[in-house]
């Protein structure tokens, strides 16, 4: 257990401290000049060359690369973000800010998702190859086909234009939540249905399961302590990719719905060539993905024990 | 005595049971054997069927555990769930004398099975079983998957468990050598028939049928120690 353990904060180590240096880099030799995109967000004007010198004297973008790199590692190792080069305050408030429009988007999206998802695959498997089965996948694929920014419109178009039912744009009500989340949901729901369809079928054919229905147990029984554990090892497995798939999905929902969040936050940082601001938006979503992981490793060695058995 | 007849099935078209009538009797040891494909394991499940649908109380135990055990569960819930399985309430069967007859009373219920021996997976498998002290319990190659020593073990425990009880047995086998001893009459099946039935010595030294006699050639089914 303290051998996993030391594991999983070696591989975070690994994979924070490689994100961050990526980041940098990565930020760093972006073409165009970043002293003047970062005036321009601050002072909303033209602006001659004087003010763009002082302000890249501020940011510290004229030390060179390691010594910026230094001066933005050191802090953070402490948790601290640092301050925004455009506003000037500290990053981590209005990560905070932008986290918690974020979340319960995002929560909303995934949990319209397995609701889709696990609805369609159960009415799908009822009768595999039946046309309520293709009309799943059909359903499936198409949701797959949709890009989340064109579905999102279409959203907008239908309930918020023709009909009126719901709020397009901006964060100020719960109802405001409904339509990006169904964005994000149904995005989600396309790629989980399949895998949870073939996830159900392959545990229906495990060897051991007429022996226990001979042993007289229900086919409830039989669904729910013996197929729903078998069925969910590959959903768990998706799942990080899903949480990849779901994060990229909020930045372009966020965007397309005008609601400030994480994706809005991100996208008006990396305009601003805001280097704390961006760093900050990567490094959390590097954690949350570390995170997450370990959280998967978890519920796989708790369903089946075999899996970490056999890491060992 | 358990009675059934007109016993046939149907797959694809094709007849791999003709009707078939068996009587068992209380306590009655019965072998079932032939080579593979013969329908014995068929006859098995028509008859777990038939009579489980008149009431009747029949347990099966099948070739490997590996068929019979889900390796995500643990041994304590797949017992429970047999428990439940049969309407009886949790920890009603007295199962420290089961597991003590079947030497399986040190084994760690909470753990999954494949942290059993395949021994005594099969032997639990085989305490599953005897839960309900049923009419009849057919064993369908109950040792195949297991090696000769501990499948001789394993058949031996099962032996003792039920001398003297009312329980009848069916042990389906292309191994002649394991039912030789262990049953008082031997029921050949060849294509889908029984083409010759009558107490294990008769046919062990007068075989009639083609089937039997290849059967009893096959081995030398009498200095096998199973």
């Amino acid at each position: 257990m303290i051998k996993d353990l030391m594991g999983f904060v070696l591989r975070a180590v690994v994979v924070l401290s490689g994100t961050a240096l990526a980041t940098f880099v990565l930020l760093w030799h972006a073409p165009g000049d970043p002293a003047q995109a970062i005036a321009m967000a601050r002072f909303d004007a033209l602006l001659t060359e004087d003010v763009i010198d002082q302000v890249r004297e501020e940011a510290g973008l004229n030390a060179g690369f390691w010594t910026a790199f230094r001066a933005w590692v050191g802090p953070l190792l402490t948790l601290d973000f640092g301050r925004s080069a455009v506003t000037g305050r500290a990053v981590w408030p209005d990560l905070l800010v932008a986290i918690r429009y974020m979340l319960p988007l995002a929560l909303a999206g995934l949990a319209i998702g397995l609701a889709i998802s696990l609805s369609l695959a159960i009415v799908a498997v009822k009768r595999p190859g039946g046309w309520l089965d293709r009309f799943a996948i059909a359903i499936a694929s198409l949701g797959t086909a949709i890009p989340a920014y064109w579905l999102g419109l279409l959203l907008i178009l239908l309930f918020a234009v023709h009909l009126a039912w719901l709020p397009a744009m901006g964060a100020r009500t719960p109802e405001h939540v409904i339509l990006p989340a169904l964005t994000l949901g149904l995005g989600v729901a396309a790629s989980l249905t399949r895998i949870i369809r073939s996830g159900i079928l392959e545990a229906r054919g495990q060897s051991f399961l007429p022996a226990i229905r001979r042993r007289g147990v229900s086919s409830r029984g039989i669904d729910r302590d013996h197929i729903a554990p078998h069925a969910a090892i590959p959903v768990v497995t998706v799942f990080g990719l899903e949480l990849a798939f779901l994060l990229e999905g909020v930045v372009m929902v966020e965007v397309i719905f005008g609601r400030p969040g994480l994706g809005t936050f991100l996208v008006t940082a990396i305009h601003a060539r805001d280097f704390p601001q961006v760093q900050a938006v990567i490094v959390l979503t590097a954690l949350m993905f570390v995170t997450v992981n370990l959280l998967i490793d978890v519920v796989y060695r708790v369903i089946d024990p075999r899996i970490g058995a056999r890491d060992a | 005595m358990l009675s059934v007849s007109g016993l046939h099935a149907v797959r694809a078209g094709r007849t791999i049971l003709h009707p078939t009538s068996l009587d068992i009797a209380p306590g009655e040891r019965i072998g079932l054997v032939g080579a593979s494909g013969s329908g014995k394991s068929t006859l098995g499940h028509v008859l777990i069927d038939e009579l489980r649908s008149r009431g009747c109380r029949v347990a099966h135990v099948c070739q490997s555990p590996d068929e019979a055990l889900d390796p995500l569960r643990s041994m304590r819930f797949h017992w429970h769930e047999a428990e439940r399985a049969l309407g009886l309430e949790l920890g009603a069967i007295d199962k420290n004398t089961l597991f003590t007859s079947l030497k399986i009373a040190d084994g760690d219920l909470r753990k999954r099975p494949w942290g059993w021996s395949r021994g005594m997976q099969q032997r639990f498998v085989i305490a599953m079983a005897l839960i309900s002290s049923p009419d009849l319990i057919v064993l369908d190659e109950p040792s195949s998957a297991l090696d000769p020593v501990v499948a001789a073990a394993t058949m031996d425990l099962l032996d003792q468990h039920l001398e003297g009880k009312e329980t009848a047995m069916i042990l389906i086998t292309h191994d002649l050598g394991l039912a030789a001893r262990r049953v008082s009459k031997l029921m050949v099946m060849e294509t889908g028939r029984i083409v010759e039935q009558a107490p294990t010595e008769k046919i062990l030294q007068h075989p009639q049928t083609r089937a039997a006699r290849s059967l009893v050639a096959h081995r030398s089914w009498i200095k096998l120690p199973c």
